[in-house]
């Protein structure tokens, strides 16, 4: 790869992979890292990317989501990556705005729900390019999906109920 | 409580906005161009302790051997004598000495 395409692969695809390794991290010192080692590992081993096996997008988004897991994994030791479970209190979502609302939900996901869900919702992979980002069958990949929205649809509820009180008029208009 | 539907879901989703890679990434990652002769001024290399340490070897060596250490001492003396070191006597000054006690 030369500097040149290097250089257009970044421009590209920088933004991409900052803001899937922020709403995977939700910090923005953690995504910048994460990005950094993404391009990092292209520059210097660019023959790990192979075209036949789709784009240089999924490519990077699978580099940062396996960091993204790894960061995960030295701070959550313990923690079964595909839990079921979803702690946010609903009175956590007083002090904040909707964005940070989603956002603190999104993130109380379980790891393996919420990086199908950035990816779908936020990145637009579909299924298949998703299956091949996060190394899994694309069954596995709608049933994650299914589960985050479901256990999304829970959680931001609460959101309903304080739109309509806040602005009183209907939410869903 | 009843939960959102599909279309509520959505659309809360989409307020969950994410800010741009900052500028600090590129200068972290992008390659900064540079002339050679600013190379000369700010440049490093990278060594490895083992090479660094043979050079050091290596240099101590070749010091060592090319300049042997060398004793003080007399200059040897010359053993050979040549012509030109005869002079021609510039004043001669002959003197006659004979008997004294010859009569005796």
């Amino acid at each position: 790869m030369t500097d040149t395409e290097f250089r257009a692969a970044f421009e590209q695809h920088k933004d991409a992979v900052y803001r899937f390794a922020w709403r995977m991290s939700g910090s923005e010192e953690a995504a910048e890292d994460i990005a950094q080692e993404v391009f990092l590992t292209l520059l210097a081993r660019p023959e790990r990317f192979d075209p036949a096996r789709g784009a240089l997008r999924s490519f990077l988004l699978g580099v940062a989501r396996n960091l993204a897991l790894k960061k995960w994994r030295e701070q959550h030791r313990w923690v079964d990556l595909d839990e079921e479970a979803i702690e946010l209190p609903p009175a956590s979502f007083e002090k904040l705005d909707t964005s940070e609302a989603v956002g603190a939900a999104v993130h109380a996901l379980p790891l393996l729900q919420r990086e199908a869900l950035i990816l779908a919702e936020y990145e637009g992979l579909s299924l298949e390019e998703i299956a091949q980002t996060v190394g899994a069958e694309i069954g596995t990949v709608k049933s994650r999906l299914h589960r985050a929205r479901e256990n999304l649809r829970h959680a931001l509820a609460p959101l309903k109920r304080e739109n309509t009180t806040r602005t009183g008029e209907a939410w869903n208009r | 409580m009843e939960p959102l539907n599909d279309h509520e879901l959505n659309r809360l989703l989409k307020q969950w906005s994410a800010p741009a890679a900052p500028a600090s990434l590129a200068q972290r990652v992008l390659p900064r161009h540079t002339n050679w002769w600013q190379w000369l001024y700010h440049g490093t290399i990278r060594v490895p302790v083992p090479v660094g340490l043979a050079i050091l070897a290596l240099l101590a060596a070749f010091l060592f051997f090319r300049a042997p250490l060398r004793v003080a001492g007399p200059p040897a003396a010359r053993t050979t004598v040549s012509l030109s070191d005869f002079q021609p006597v510039r004043q001669l000054e002959p003197r006659v000495v004979g008997r004294i006690h010859e009569g005796k």
